[in-house]
């Protein structure tokens, strides 16, 4: 009798722990929530806020000031170079993001499946080009660009081509997809007839559409955060600026008259608000893909 | 019984020996500092002496360390063998030391490379003499065998390829010419404002020579001719197949049905020409463009196109960077401070998100915790918006005027005169540890993604039967979790700390590498504390100095130095993790 | 419908391993030939040099008197099973079949009428609107299977398409095979590593070990007749029992002296080795379990043994006995030839004896292992 009374003391108590245990937890992620959030909700917040000022210490109230809220900030931002610089960004995304799945799902396929004698020494050869820092490339890029007419006001396509042309080294993770398809199936179609460049489109292409989808996000994404080499290229010429450089260099230029931090945190809002629902869509590829690419290294 | 190798002990000891070396010889440059201080009232902290004495005793303690681990694995090793060699039969055993399987494939690599091209030598020769006379006109008229034997697709191929190369290699400022100018990299220099010209009587604007095309040029010139002595090879090789087939009495493959193998047995080939090409001339020939630079003196005033000339310099940019005194500049310090901090950043940035990633991802993932989907979604919608938008964002809330000033004057901490300037202030340790947090806050959702995939791979019956022997939560984490998410994440976490090395974002979009380091105050750069390499090379190319402008060469230097660094850590990485297998292994 | 010849066919590996060595094989039309052996041994890189996946380091296969080494593998006109069934999972159990079909650019109504067909044989009418998901491990199989079937191939190959199935099922599959056989009446090559799949399927058997064969021979070749240790070590479950003994010349008479035993040679394994004029000495002595059999009394004939333990199979008991040197052997015994009180005798540490006649002995080499008698 008195085993099984302490038994379920024992068990009450284990209970009991796991209820504080976990209402702790419960306070830990509110806790990491909000931070995590309050950038977010604080650009947000300030993005309304419509009298000229460089910055605030103050979010919703001031000791002296009152504060005015409205929609100004987000239209002198339609007025702006703005929209010009968001049409940019997304003809980059939009091209960036189809060339560079097409050359990334190009590469990372025939490096799983193929066997040819320079396969490995290519591997090898990216991986030590991969340690170089890509930094070093800018300046040399930023002159051929220029040399070939591509730089300042045509910073666009020459942005474009230098996205494209080195995105092939991205191969790893779509590459780890591929080799968890079985090799059998690509045999099995050979058998049945099907010619290499066969096997790719009526096999595994439609196969692989979690790495496709995530080849294409990643791509699409990348351009929007690009900052320093679209700011090396595009010079100083304002209309051929991307979003994020465009936006830098107001807060850059932020002073008391002109209302540009405010512009620049409906500049965010508007530049995120796309991204964040097209990405929160295909979150499940996205994670698959980080998740898979982790873990075969 | 296996006799055990002694090779990892003599390469221990070796390393130790040659790390001992190498502190012993920084520590003799510290030698008559510390001299001096005791004549004269000199003070240390000047021109990074602290700096370099913490570089030099973490020399000392690793070479103490590994002579320690070297000669007692000797010795232990050598008895062991004693004993298995009298305790009878033993067989030779097989396991060897990663580095040492590096180092010894490297090794045989590069042998095989060169018999591989004394072979082809050989063979062009030999296939010359038995060749018949279509082969022989194809060492000279690149496809004429081809085209002569029925393969006129290809022999067209190989002879156009041939009339461009030539073309490409007579024309006026064609191969030759860049060629011809790589070593001197141009002679005069180009003059925008134009030379008095005595036939025309008038100004005329002089081209010169340009060095930076030379450069350029040059070098793809040099990609060309091994390309095109590789083709000139494959011709031949293919000349001599073909003949070889004829003589058997089997036709040859037609136009068509090379055309076809493009999309079947050569696919691959298909599939890889653009991509590579695209890195060739994209990623390939830039790096080796700006490891080039790091031998000539380029920079902003001598560009090459309009400014001046440049010209090769050899090691003398390298011996910059490690010299103590370059008309008052002290590079050695500075670049010791800067890889110093680029270290400690990158173990802390890695390894803080790491472990809390693990925590946060365990958190959301325990059993009995409700609304598991939506913490997962407010982290993962950090990852969504543009880093570049957050950065800057959050390096304006953290600035003098931001709002985390604002709240701590709100909540009563300071007094509005008190205002805090978190990262650009004049505490340079504030403003590195704000830099690790605000990183964490990056890191984390990436971490917890990946570290929510690895756990719930975690086979359910280790836990359990770790429960049933009474492991407590502590021990499952510490011998079950952690061991088995290291063991899976090594390769990332390797790849992660070579990306925080390189983490430019952060760093320059947080702090812009400030607050301002004025002990570096000469040094090209503006150097600020918390500058990574990445962003002091950066930097360099931005902000000249008065005489020479932007200092390409040195930025070219430092990013070689960052490739020697990262390469060196991920070899020694690689050797002995245990989850770098065979990639065949997935399969 | 075509006949398969491999010469002097071998793989060596980029890294110098060499899977196959020398293989020889002549493979008429129409006839099923098994190439069987433990894992490792070059089966199915044979087989996959025969399909064109796997390039061949040296020699030629011809298929119908063409040699095909340089073909694709869609032009060699073959079809194949796969251990693992690599059925596309993104196309129906229709698709699946129809995929080559339509790679030939048939008329659809052409692979309609050959997909029903093939599916109505391999009884999965029901199933060809679903995904193979959706589908059972014999299912997939028979879709597999029916994958192949379509294709009016000249060869057939199945790289051991039973090992994933359940032991049931796969006895069930085997005799499936069986009747496609009869129904295609084509050339068949099937891999396997399990005997007794061999030995009931094949018309020929080709026992494989380290990238050698071992040996080629009917079924019943290959039992009776191995022409190795390791041929009659792995065909028969249990395995054949092998003592080192002596054999004794004496005048025209063999005998074994296994155990202390002496054991007469008769019949005509006795005459084979006079014909061969063997010498006596020491030998491997090879006995088949179910060749062992219990004696009556002690006797010049008779091992002494202890018995370990008693595997009851229901028609059969399996012994695990030891002899006085310590000596395992395995003695299958029918059930129905015991009567109830043996059987209750036939308990941990019991003491019997046993002993086998002259017809059923093997004899090899202690050395190299070879069969005295070829």
């Amino acid at each position: 009798m008195k085993t099984t009374e302490n038994s379920m003391k024992r068990h009450m108590g284990m209970k009991a722990a796991s209820r504080i245990s976990n209402t702790i937890i419960h306070l830990i992620l509110v806790f990491i929530s909000v931070i995590w959030l309050i950038p977010f909700v604080c650009i947000v917040i300030q993005s309304f806020r419509v009298e000229p000022t460089t910055m605030s210490r103050y979010l919703l109230h001031h000791p002296e000031i009152e504060f005015k809220w409205g929609f100004d900030n987000y239209i002198k931002l339609w007025q702006s170079d703005f929209p010009k610089w968001y049409l940019n960004t997304f003809i980059i995304a939009i091209v960036v993001a189809v060339v560079q799945t097409i050359i990334v799902l190009c590469m990372s396929y025939t490096l799983s499946r193929f066997r040819f004698k320079l396969r490995k020494p290519l591997m090898q050869f990216m991986l030590i080009l991969g340690m170089f820092p890509g930094m070093l490339s800018m300046i040399i890029l930023y002159q051929v660009l220029k040399d070939l007419g591509l730089a300042g006001a045509n910073a666009i396509p020459g942005l474009i081509l230098v996205y494209c042309a080195s995105s092939g080294m991205g191969y790893y993770v779509s590459k780890g997809f591929f080799d968890t398809i079985p090799k059998s199936l690509d045999e099995a179609a050979r058998v049945d007839g099907a010619t290499r460049s066969q096997v790719l489109f009526k096999i595994i292409l439609p196969l692989a559409k979690p790495i496709v989808i995530y080849t294409v996000l990643t791509a699409f994404m990348g351009p929007w955060g690009d900052f320093v080499f679209a700011k090396y290229v595009s010079g100083v010429t304002p209309s051929a600026y991307n979003v994020a450089v465009g936006l830098q260099s107001w807060l850059a230029t932020d002073t008391m008259t002109n209302n540009y931090y405010t512009m620049f945190c409906a500049g965010g809002v508007v530049v995120a608000i796309p991204v964040v629902i097209l990405f929160m869509c295909l979150q499940r590829y996205y994670v698959e893909g980080v998740t898979g690419g982790a873990v075969k290294g | 019984m296996y006799k055990k190798k002694i090779v990892p002990a003599v390469v221990k000891t070796v390393l130790g020996v040659i790390l001992a070396g190498i502190s012993w010889m920084v520590a003799s440059v510290l030698v008559p500092k510390i001299k001096k201080s005791i004549l004269t009232p000199y003070q240390f902290g000047e021109d990074g002496f602290w700096v370099w004495a913490v570089i030099t005793a973490i020399m000392v303690i690793g070479a103490i360390i590994l002579l320690y681990l070297g000669i007692h694995e000797m010795i232990r090793t050598t008895q062991y063998n004693k004993k298995v060699v009298q305790s009878g039969s033993y067989i030779k055993s097989r396991e060897r030391n990663g580095l040492v399987v590096f180092c010894s494939n490297a090794g045989k690599k590069i042998v095989q490379f060169f018999v591989g091209i004394g072979k082809g030598l050989a063979g062009i020769v030999t296939t010359f003499i038995h060749g018949d006379w279509k082969t022989k006109i194809s060492y000279v008229v690149m496809g004429f065998g081809n085209i002569t034997r029925g393969q006129v697709l290809r022999g067209l191929l190989f002879l156009l390829l041939e009339i461009v190369f030539i073309g490409y290699m007579v024309i006026p400022k064609g191969g030759a010419y860049w060629l011809s100018m790589l070593p001197s990299l141009g002679t005069v220099a180009p003059n925008p404002h134009g030379a008095y010209n005595e036939v025309l009587d008038q100004w005329v604007s002089t081209p010169g020579d340009q060095s930076f095309r030379i450069l350029l040029y040059g070098v793809l010139t040099i990609f060309f001719i091994v390309a095109f002595a590789y083709t000139w090879y494959t011709n031949i090789k293919q000349n001599k197949i073909a003949e070889d087939i004829l003589r058997t009495g089997k036709p040859l493959k037609s136009g068509k049905d090379d055309l076809k193998s493009l999309v079947d047995d050569q696919f691959h080939k298909t599939l890889l020409a653009l991509p590579t090409l695209g890195i060739l001339i994209f990623t390939v020939m830039p790096i080796v463009f700006m490891i080039l630079v790091a031998f000539t003196n380029y920079s902003s005033i001598n560009d090459g196109m309009y400014n001046g000339l440049f010209h090769w310099v050899g090691f003398e940019n390298f011996k910059t960077m490690f010299s103590w005194d370059v008309g008052g500049v002290n590079y050695s310090a500075t670049f010791g401070e800067i890889l110093l901090w680029t270290l400690v950043w990158a173990v802390f940035a890695t390894f803080t998100n790491y472990f809390l990633g693990i925590l946060v991802a365990m958190a959301i993932n325990k059993k009995g915790i409700h609304l598991k989907k939506v913490w997962r979604t407010i982290l993962i919608m950090t990852i969504a918006i543009p880093q570049f938008i957050s950065l800057l964002y959050i390096s304006k809330m953290f600035s003098l005027n931001g709002l985390i000033n604002g709240f701590l004057i709100d909540l009563g901490f300071i007094k509005p005169s008190e205002a805090i300037d978190f990262l650009g202030g004049n505490n340079p340790v504030l403003a590195r540890i704000v830099v690790i947090i605000i990183n964490i806050w990056i890191g984390i959702p990436y971490l917890m993604l990946i570290a929510t995939g690895i756990l719930m791979n975690i086979p359910a019956d280790l836990y359990e039967s770790a429960k049933i022997d009474g492991a407590s939560g502590w021990k499952q984490f510490s011998k079950i979790t952690l061991p088995y998410m290291l063991f899976i994440t090594g390769p990332y976490l390797l790849t992660s700390f070579t990306g925080n090395m390189n983490n430019f974002n952060v760093i320059y979009l947080l702090t812009g590498g400030g607050p301002t380091n004025p002990a570096a105050s000469g040094a090209a750069g503006n150097v600020g504390y918390t500058d990574l390499l990445i962003t002091w090379l950066f930097k360099i190319t931005q902000t000249g100095t008065a005489q020479d402008g932007s200092q390409y060469y040195l930025a070219s230097v430092i990013g070689i130095l960052v490739f020697i660094v990262v390469g060196a850590i991920s070899l020694v990485v690689y050797s002995v993790l245990p989850s770098v297998k065979n990639e065949e292994d997935f399969q | 419908m075509a006949s398969v010849k491999l010469t002097n066919v071998k793989k060596v590996y980029d890294n110098n391993v060499v899977a196959v060595h020398d293989f020889n094989l002549d493979i008429k039309d129409k006839e099923f030939v098994v190439f069987v052996g433990p894992s490792g041994c070059g089966k199915s890189t044979t087989l996959r040099m025969v399909a064109g996946l796997e390039e061949i380091s040296d020699g030629t296969v011809e298929i119908d008197g063409e040699v095909v080494n340089d073909l694709q593998p869609k032009d060699r006109n073959i079809a194949m099973v796969f251990q693992n069934y690599a059925l596309y999972p993104h196309m129906t159990v229709f698709d699946n079949i129809a995929f080559s079909l339509r790679l030939q650019k048939m008329p659809e109504d052409v692979i309609y009428n050959k997909v029903t067909n093939a599916a109505e044989v391999l009884g999965i009418t029901q199933y060809l609107m679903r995904k193979p998901r959706a589908l059972s491990g014999g299912q997939r199989q028979r879709v597999a299977i029916g994958r192949a079937m379509v294709r009016d191939s000249k060869v057939f190959l199945m790289d051991e398409p039973l090992s994933n199935l359940d032991a049931k099922l796969r006895n069930q599959m085997r005799a499936e095979i069986i009747l496609l056989r009869q129904k295609l009446d084509t050339t068949f090559i099937y891999v396997t590593h399990d005997q007794t799949e061999a030995m009931t399927l094949g018309d020929r058997i080709v026992i494989m070990k380290d990238g050698y064969i071992m040996q080629v021979g009917t079924p019943t070749e290959v039992f009776e007749m191995p022409e190795n240790l390791f041929v009659a070590e792995f065909i028969g479950a249990p395995k054949m029992n092998v003592l080192r003994t002596n054999m004794i010349k004496a005048g025209d008479k063999y005998y074994v002296t296994p155990f202390g035993a002496k054991i007469e040679v008769d019949g005509e394994k006795g005459k084979l080795l006079k014909e061969k004029n063997v010498e006596g000495g020491e030998i491997l002595l090879g006995v088949r379990p179910e060749h062992i059999v219990l004696a009556k009394e002690q006797g010049e004939h008779a091992i002494p043994v202890t018995l370990e333990v008693n595997e009851m199979m229901g028609s059969e008991l399996h012994l695990h006995v030891y002899t006085e040197d310590g000596t395992r052997l395995i003695v299958r015994i029918p059930t129905i030839d015991l009567t109830p009180q043996q059987r209750e005798g036939m308990v941990s540490g019991a003491k019997l004896y046993v002993t086998f006649e002259g017809k059923v002995m093997h004899f090899f080499d202690p050395e190299t292992e070879k069969n005295l008698l070829f």
